[in-house]
């Protein structure tokens, strides 16, 4: 009996279920030849960075060849391959930066997390040593900082740039580089103090990879 | 005898520790100044006018360090950050065959929560304490392991070891662990026969730390780093169970 009463709650859940899809189906159709393509672009170089065109087109009522054309190609990936696609070149004017200029649209050097977010993740560092643990949101959300306090002058955007700089040493932090810019133990804390607050070791390295950090290496 | 285990253990007075281990330390020339984590931790600071003057044979009679040399190792404890390149840089020059809980050298992580609702995070690297009155020794019954009279390290006969593992059951600190490629116990000797026999002056793991975090030396040479730290009036150094009475020559401060 309890078999047949999951059961037949089951299907009503589905039926539900479909009914809404069709509903939503039905309200929101999107015109993909007026707005431009529905999900976001992702850029992922030099730093992770999404466009929507509905806000764009839509809303902002921007014809397709307002920007496509002259200002971005519309083909994928042609605007990271120009290796112009920097925060530096829409300052210039150049891409986005053609309309955020803080005249026809709010300025590319504002509003950051417009268009990049802010990772939830923490930022880990593997090299030289494992690992170092950053979290944006004590940095960020908890203190005064914007993103541009740190990116890209004192930390570059792009994930990995700054492990591959054979100066991310505490050596070059010491004398004010990278987290040094703040951490002197004026500003926050000195890099020479306080080691384990960012330093997880590779046993917190396995943890934070979901891995037993106790386990045997060699598997039996 | 799992040290990870001791660690949980609750804070205590100095009262709870025997003037007799007080004693031992002095005749080290370093007197106790705390004790923490349930007797597991000695607080100590150097005493230069303290220096040996006592019966026991693993203690100098008139204040010197009894073997040719006296290797001994300081961990400024503080600057370790878990890297772990130490282990690593051990197991390839000692060609440690890791697995079964096979180490020379380990690094402990104790994680206490923290009202932020993050956590506190310590390393503390251990080896083999070298003791000068070592369980190990006393209780092998083929002398397979013995305080070398040249170093004051304690070494393995392979040759004499039957595998009985009654050393590794002795042993305060775990420091020892059954080879299956040498077929007898191993342990930590600091680079005895694979570095300091070859003239080099460290061992892997001091050469490999990033953060300067071993300081490895003669305890006898009154110029050397170690000996300088050790003696460093007012530096509180400590040991880990200093209860067993085995005397370490390993030793722990924050720097
Ligand atoms: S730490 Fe263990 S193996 Fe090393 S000398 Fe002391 S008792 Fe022996
Ligand atoms: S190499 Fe140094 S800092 Fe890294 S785990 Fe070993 S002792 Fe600690």
């Amino acid at each position: 009996m309890m078999k047949i009463i999951f059961i037949a709650s089951g299907i009503t859940l589905l039926a539900g279920s479909f009914l809404l899809v069709s509903n939503a189906a039905a309200t929101d159709d999107y015109d993909v030849k007026a707005f431009g393509p529905k999900s976001p672009i992702v850029w992922t170089k030099p730093a992770k960075t999404s466009f929507e065109h509905r806000p764009h087109t839509d809303v902002a009522g921007l014809e397709c060849k307002a920007c496509h054309g002259e200002i971005f190609a519309m083909q994928r990936g042609v605007a990271q391959k120009t290796g112009k696609f920097t925060m530096a070149s829409l300052a210039d004017g150049m891409f986005c930066g053609a309309c955020h200029d803080g005249k026809r649209a709010f300025a590319s050097d504002t509003k950051c997390a417009a268009c990049h977010k802010i990772p939830d993740d923490p930022i880990v560092w593997t090299k030289p040593v494992k690992a170092v643990v950053f979290f944006h949101e004590t940095h960020g959300e908890k203190s005064d900082l914007k993103c541009v306090s740190c990116h890209d002058g004192t930390f570059p955007m792009q994930v990995g740039v700054a492990e591959k700089s054979s100066n991310f040493t505490m050596k070059s932090i010491y004398e004010g580089r990278y987290c040094g810019a703040c951490h002197d133990g004026d500003t926050a804390f000195a890099a020479n103090t306080r080691c384990n607050t960012c330093h997880i070791g590779r046993k917190g390295y396995d943890r934070l990879m979901g891995r037993d950090p106790y386990a045997e290496k060699d598997g039996h | 005898m799992d040290i990870k285990n001791l660690e949980k253990e609750q804070n205590e007075g100095i009262e709870s520790l025997p003037s007799d281990e007080r004693r031992k330390f002095l005749q080290m020339g370093l007197a106790v100044t705390g004790v923490f984590l349930g007797g597991t931790l000695l607080s100590l600071t150097s005493v230069s006018t303290a220096k040996g003057r006592n019966a026991d044979p693993a203690i100098p009679a008139d204040g010197q360090y009894p073997y040719t040399k006296h290797y001994g190792m300081i961990m400024r404890q503080n600057h370790c950050v878990g890297c772990e390149k130490c282990m690593d840089a051990c197991v390839e020059t000692n060609n440690v065959q890791i697995g079964h809980g096979a180490w020379r050298t380990t690094i402990q992580e104790r994680l206490t929560p923290l009202d932020s609702g993050r956590e506190k995070r310590e390393f503390r690297p251990i080896l083999c304490n070298q003791c000068n009155r070592p369980p190990c020794v006393r209780v092998c019954p083929t002398k397979a392991t013995y305080k070398d009279p040249e170093t004051g390290i304690i070494v393995m006969d392979d040759k004499k070891c039957i595998g009985c593992k009654t050393c590794m059951a002795a042993c305060p600190y775990n420091a020892r662990y059954y080879s299956h490629a040498k077929h007898a116990i191993d342990k930590c000797n600091f680079c005895i026969d694979t570095l300091l026999a070859a003239g080099e002056k460290q061992t892997a793991c001091v050469t490999s730390c990033p953060a300067h975090v071993r300081v490895f030396g003669d305890l006898k040479d009154t110029s050397s780093e170690i000996y300088k730290l050790l003696h460093k009036p007012d530096n509180k150094i400590w040991v880990i169970r200093p209860d067993c009475g085995a005397l370490p020559n390993v030793f722990y401060m924050n720097a």
